[in-house]
């Protein structure tokens, strides 16, 4: 759950604000707040030095973070070194510094107050100052960026940024949220008003393949276009002496390398030309990470549970359908898919159920939920109620002429396993699915017009649970919105509004509760799998802290961001790889960290 | 005979138009655009572990904007427009700009086309170097034990894709033995090698990929060759020529041998198109960045330009390489008169 | 019945023993392969029940309250056979060579698939990543390969012939349009032609054929075109004309029967050709739907997973060994067809 970047804008707006702002002053009463003693996630063993080669599937298609085509993986990269006001601590959750050393909340309860640390600077050398954060709201609603979204969230959703000399600002959203959610959803990223000067119309050209100035520990220094792109630690980063940032970001080179296949970049990492692989697909750790590298220790396996909002992934059952506009049909679907035995067999155990479509929000989850279990005599019995008694010769069940025939279109093939799985058993209900696959830009446009009958799709998480946009019926029976499943119903549009309304903590956690009991009850949404874990393989060379991760980290294998906290024994290094030439043997390592493991029953 | 030439020359216009109006339409016709694939980058969720996203996928886009997206990617307009606006550019030689990559259609094409032209070439040239003298080998032992076995060996690595035999060749030699790199055009120290190891650098990446590229065509043309120098070795010219006295081995080479590389010639000018176009899949196994790579790539993420401006250099390339056959075969075979048949 | 030249190459065909013998075991399997629900199946064979005999292969499922199950859907027929034993009540039935059919994913308790080829589990080729039985997938997708192809074949070779005579015989304005037409359809990235298809409707068999015959008829055409020109200008043509013989009588009674070698030459290789386009589509993910048997979806599990050998031999293995059986009949076809006969020199 990184508190995610929100970068960068018009010349003439910016002049008016910032003339405008000089004249602000401080509220009097400011409570200023700073947690200097949050707890440092890395290891005083650390050492600097090394450099970290990993690799990406495709070359990123531009390095701007925002516009056309930037929503490529590689831009988590770009942003993990473009630092925001404040960041959450990795395990706690609690707000830490970052380019700001103390924040305030203003009496409206939509207003917060940063001082930026002075010693700040951009990766050119200038200082970071509030005029770059005056002009980020700016160059985020500039139409030149070509970034509607963007364009709309710094319209609608922040109202203004104020200026109070040159090191303390203040920004004002919408609506007033909870505190910690201002942060999420009102923190700014600086952008460097002294490098883009002016936006025009060539933006989005122009800034293609540009280095930006950034505020992190590491930029880009090298790019091979198609080949690879490195990054290299700045030797007098400015933050590097924080509690927080000490031990960290400790490599001086992160090597990206485009590697096409994941299976060649596997063999590229057992060739020692990569320092480490994430293995979470089950296929890869059980089939590929073994044999003689890791009998004789020179790769060593981390299992490592993390604790962080689960993407909501599973079946959406469209109720627009002339078939599964029938509550009962869609609680029989739900008790005749049989998700265990696939987890039991092709996923080889390592995956668990999915319960409900909001899990690992913390109290915000509804925990008393849990998904319908294969029954074949409840999904039988309900469909004997429901009018679907009869059955056909082949065992699918009719009613009035129609067959209980649905299409269930996916986008990823390599999921074709899983569903024909839980097609052989559906059929035990006398429900037939036809499996769909479709290639990932049609799948979506398949779901976004609502012509599917059950989409396999998984939304991505947020900070809170997000309701208004998949249950609202406001969404319903219209294109290109995320209501997919057509849910329409009076009494969850009103709590959906209460929840979106709320201020207070307590009464929104009570809220979404509520609501997730009310989604679960509607049967709209089947939930299929959650990951429960980052693994992965890694040379012994690479060292880490006891807690190789966070309660929130996605890979043990992050050099940036709120990882970075491994490094690179160079000894070690030249001892492997001569350990390696004479079959020299260490003990295998094969971990499992479990201290944020949730509790599986929930 | 150049009458026939201009007036096939002529006829190539109505066939470019053809297919690229041809291809431009199925391209509007696609569900699921540049635009869909934006929309979904920015909401689902990609891989199977957590990940975060930036939580302002929540909201929809007005019609304002989304025209301004449709503007910026040149689908506001009906497809005959579009189509004769596009046509006019490619009339300049200007092919537009990659949806995904922003820069120059050209330029993108330009950065692979060396190593497409140097794996198509060297296939060529290696494909017909072995193809040539095996086929003529098989002709003249035509039955024998070795016609026999390189008939089956030929034929099971026919049958098996390339790309199969690519993944093999890469897990054994290069994974396992560690005889040859995993991929890659060449390494990664190439600029600091001298010529000569720039020269050994470049074959020890090339060698695998070009085992996994010739297999295929292996088979045809070897076939080609062998059943057409056996046509003619039967031909009552090289039966008189014997008669004559002349040796076989002279009647071989003087007649025989010649008259075989005629449908060869014609081969040679409908490969000139395949050359670029490469194989897609083995260019994905061995990581290199060629034209085929770019064109697949460009058809999955829906990058129109970049679709439209290879076919554009594919079609042009094939509709040469037709003419140019015809100019091989009139060159092989002087009886050959093209034009006047009718 | 066979005219004297057939019979002649018939006989000419027959002596040429690798193409023949190939031609024999080719014909035999596409036979075969015609009932694999009876080869391989989880359906027995015969069921004997209380006094009754059943032949559960072809039709309705047999739910398995007839056989005092409680429940509605389709006998598990390993349980069965499992109680029939138990009970010994003279209640038998008989279980196809391979007891799977190629949908069904077995799991073996406390092992995760793929399971390795073994005589004991009866998967003799082993099972793939979703525990399917290879040998049954092998068949099924044989099976549907080998149609493929064929109707592929009568598709393209009905609209080839057809239009190349047209071509050949009509000449002119007709020959030039389509020329033009032919160039254009053969630059069509097939590829794209099918994801778009893809993207709109999920292919199933016949729109696949229909898809891939409307960009492969051209090949054959070319051939039809020059061989109608040569026949056109013979003797006999003219003379039947002369006679005023119609167009439709001179193409089909005269022009295509004499064309007929070339045809059959090409026949083999138009099979190889659709199995290997199969092939591709399935290894891409655009050719039938999950989970229909397919080589190429099988030969993408096993390059994907090439710690599992026997997926990736098997498939390899199939593959390779049926189409040069193919290549050899098509080899020796054309060596029957042909009119010279080959002189040998020491």
């Amino acid at each position: 759950m990184k508190f995610r970047k929100i970068n960068c804008a018009v010349m003439f707006l910016l002049l008016s604000i910032s003339i405008q702002s000089n004249a602000n002053t401080l509220p009097a009463d400011l409570s200023w707040e700073n947690n200097n003693n949050a707890k440092p996630w890395a290891s005083p063993l650390a050492t600097k030095g090394g450099k970290f080669t990993d690799f990406i599937l495709t070359f990123p298609p531009t390095l701007r973070t925002v516009g056309p085509d930037s929503n490529s993986s590689f831009r988590s990269y770009i942003n993990a070194n473009q630092l925001g006001l404040t960041d959450f601590h990795p395990n706690t959750l609690e707000i830490i510094p970052q380019i700001a050393t103390e924040w305030a909340y203003g009496q409206d309860g939509k207003t917060v107050f940063y001082k930026l640390d002075p010693s700040a600077r951009w990766s050119d050398g200038n200082p970071v100052t509030a005029d770059d954060f005056l002009f980020t709201l700016d160059f985020m609603r500039s139409k030149h960026i070509n970034a509607p979204w963007y364009n709309n969230h710094y319209t609608n959703e922040i109202t203004s940024v104020k200026k109070f000399g040159d090191h303390t600002i203040s920004i004002t959203g919408r609506v007033a949220k909870p505190k910690e959610e201002l942060h999420y959803y009102y923190g700014l990223v600086p952008t460097p008003k002294h490098f883009y000067k002016k936006i025009d119309k060539n933006w989005v050209k122009k800034y293609n393949w540009k280095i930006i100035p950034n505020t992190g520990p590491y930029q880009i220094s090298k790019i091979k276009k198609g080949k690879r792109i490195t990054f290299e630690r700045k030797s007098d980063w400015w933050a590097a002496d924080r509690p927080l940032n000490k031990n960290r970001f400790n490599v001086d080179k992160v090597i990206l390398k485009v590697i096409r296949d994941t299976n060649i970049a596997y063999k590229h990492f057992e060739k020692g030309e990569l320092d480490s692989y994430a293995l979470v697909l089950p296929e890869f750790w059980h089939n590929k990470a073994k044999g003689k590298l890791y009998d004789n220790g020179y790769l060593e396996k981390f299992t490592f549970y993390n604790n962080s909002p689960r993407s909501s992934s599973g079946w959406f059952l469209n109720t627009d359908n002339s078939i599964l506009k029938e509550k009962p049909v869609r609680i029989a679907l739900a008790h005749a898919l049989n998700f265990d035995k696939v987890i039991k067999t092709v996923l080889r155990g390592d995956y668990e159920r999915l319960q409900a479509f909001h899990t690992g929000y913390g109290e915000f989850s509804n925990k008393n939920i849990s998904a319908r279990k294969f029954d074949l005599k409840a999904a039988n019995k309900i469909l004997d109620e429901a009018g679907w008694q009869q059955r056909g010769g082949d065992g699918v069940r009719i009613s009035n002429g129609q067959r209980l025939s649905l299409n269930l279109v996916y986008g990823r093939k390599e999921h074709s396993d899983r569903w024909s799985i839980l097609k052989q058993d559906a059929l035990k209900a006398g429900i037939e699915i036809n499996l769909r696959l479709q290639d990932s830009s049609s799948h979506y446009k398949t779901i976004m017009q609502k012509q599917h009958q059950i989409a396999s799709l998984g939304w991505s998480t947020g900070f809170r649970p997000a309701f208004w946009q998949h249950f609202h019926s406001e969404n319903a029976h219209k294109p290109q919105t995320n209501n997919i499943t057509n849910l329409d119903n009076k009494n969850i549009d009103k709590d959906i509004e209460a929840y979106r309304a709320e201020t207070d903590s307590n009464k929104r956690v009570k809220l979404a509760n509520a609501l997730a009991q009310q989604i679960h009850d509607s049967a709209v949404f089947i939930p299929s799998f959650k990951v429960p874990y980052t693994r992965g393989a890694h040379w012994r060379w690479l060292k880490f802290p006891d807690a190789p991760g966070t309660k929130t980290s996605s890979t043990l294998y992050s050099p940036f961001g709120d990882g970075g906290i491994f490094w690179v024994d160079s000894k070690t290094k030249i001892e492997t790889k001569a350990a390696r030439k004479n079959s020299t043997k260490y003990s295998s390592v094969n971990k499992t960290f479990d201290q944020y493991r949730e509790n599986t029953s929930d | 005979m150049q009458g026939y030439f201009t007036q096939r020359l002529l006829l190539t216009i109505p066939t470019f138009i053809g297919i690229t109006l041809l291809v431009f339409t199925l391209t509007r016709l696609v569900p699921g655009g540049p635009i869909e694939r934006m929309l979904a980058e920015a909401q689902l969720s990609s891989g199977e572990t957590a990940s975060s996203a930036e939580g302002f996928g929540s909201q929809s886009l007005s019609e304002d904007q989304l025209d301004q997206l449709k503007a910026y990617y040149g689908f506001d307009k009906p497809i005959i427009t579009s189509y004769l606006e596009w046509l006019w550019k490619v009339l300049q030689l200007d092919l537009g700009e990659s949806t995904r990559y922003g820069e120059s259609v050209w330029d993108s094409i330009i950065e692979r086309l060396p190593v497409s032209i140097f794996y198509g070439v060297t296939t060529m040239i290696l494909t017909y170097l072995i193809c040539i003298p095996l086929g003529i080998f098989k002709a003249l032992k035509h039955g024998a034990p070795f016609d026999h076995a390189s008939s089956a060996f030929i034929f099971i690595s026919y049958a098996i894709p390339g790309y199969v035999i690519g993944i093999a060749c890469v897990s054994f030699f290069a994974a396992n033995l560690e005889w040859f790199p995993l991929g890659g055009f060449v390494s990664d120290e190439f600029e600091e090698l001298t010529l000569w190891e720039k020269i050994k650098d470049l074959l020890h990446h090339a060698f695998l990929p070009l085992i996994a590229y010739m297999a295929g065509s292996l088979a045809v043309m070897t076939f080609m060759m062998k059943n057409a120098l056996m046509e003619n070795l039967s031909a009552d010219y090289i039966r008189t020529a014997t008669a004559k006295g002349l040796s076989f081995s002279s009647a071989i080479k003087k007649h025989a041998l010649r008259n075989s590389l005629i449908p060869l010639a014609t081969h040679f000018g409908q490969n000139i198109s395949v050359i670029l176009s490469g194989s897609f899949l083995i260019e994905k196994i061995f990581n290199i960045d060629g034209i085929g790579l770019l064109g697949y790539e460009a058809l999955v993420e829906r990058d129109y330009p970049v679709v439209m401006g290879i076919l554009v250099i594919s079609a042009v390339l094939y509709l040469i390489g037709n003419i140019l056959s015809d100019i091989c075969v009139a060159w092989a075979d002087p009886r050959i008169r093209f034009g006047e048949a009718k | 019945m066979l005219t004297p030249q057939a019979k002649k190459r018939w006989i000419k065909f027959k002596a040429l023993k690798r193409g023949y013998y190939s031609f024999i075991l080719i014909t035999v399997l596409i036979f075969l392969s015609l009932f694999a629900e009876l080869i391989a199946s989880n359906r027995p064979v015969v069921i004997h029940y209380n006094g009754e005999l059943h032949f559960p292969t072809y039709g309705d499922i047999l739910p398995g309250t007839s056989f005092g199950y409680d429940y509605q859907w389709e006998v598990n027929y390993k349980d069965l056979q499992k109680q029939f034993n138990l009970e010994d009540k003279g209640n038998w039935l008989i279980m196809p060579v391979i007891p799977f059919n190629p949908l069904e994913s077995d799991f073996i308790e406390g092992e995760y698939p793929p399971y390795a080829p073994s005589i004991e589990s009866k998967h003799y080729l082993g099972t793939d990543m979703a525990g399917r039985d290879i040998t049954s997938r092998l068949i099924y997708g044989f099976r549907i390969a080998i149609l493929f192809s064929l109707f592929l074949l009568a598709v393209t070779y009905i609209i080839g012939v057809f239009i190349g005579a047209l071509m050949g015989y009509l000449g002119g304005t007709f020959d030039l349009v389509f020329q033009r037409l032919i160039e254009v359809l053969s630059n069509i990235p097939i590829l794209y032609v099918i994801m778009i298809v893809a993207s709109i409707v999920t292919p199933d068999f016949w729109t696949l054929v229909l898809l891939l015959a409307a960009f492969s008829w051209m090949g054959l055409t070319w051939y039809m075109r020059t061989e109608t020109y040569r026949e056109n200008s013979r003797e006999y043509v003219m003379a039947a004309r002369a006679i005023g013989a119609s167009h439709s009588r001179i193409i089909f009674k005269h022009i295509l029967p004499n064309s007929v070698s070339i045809l059959v030459t090409f026949f083999p290789f138009s099979v190889v050709s659709g199995i290997t386009s199969l092939t591709s589509l399935d290894y891409l993910g655009f050719g039938l739907p999950a989970p229909t048997p397919s080589w190429g979806e099988l030969l993408q599990q096993g390059t994907a997973n090439l710690e599992y050998q026997w997926i990736a031999i098997s498939a390899v293995a199939a593959l390779s060994f049926v189409l040069t059986l193919v290549t050899f009949i098509g080899e020796a076809i054309r060596e029957a067809f042909d009119p010279k006969k080959y002189s040998y020199y020491e």
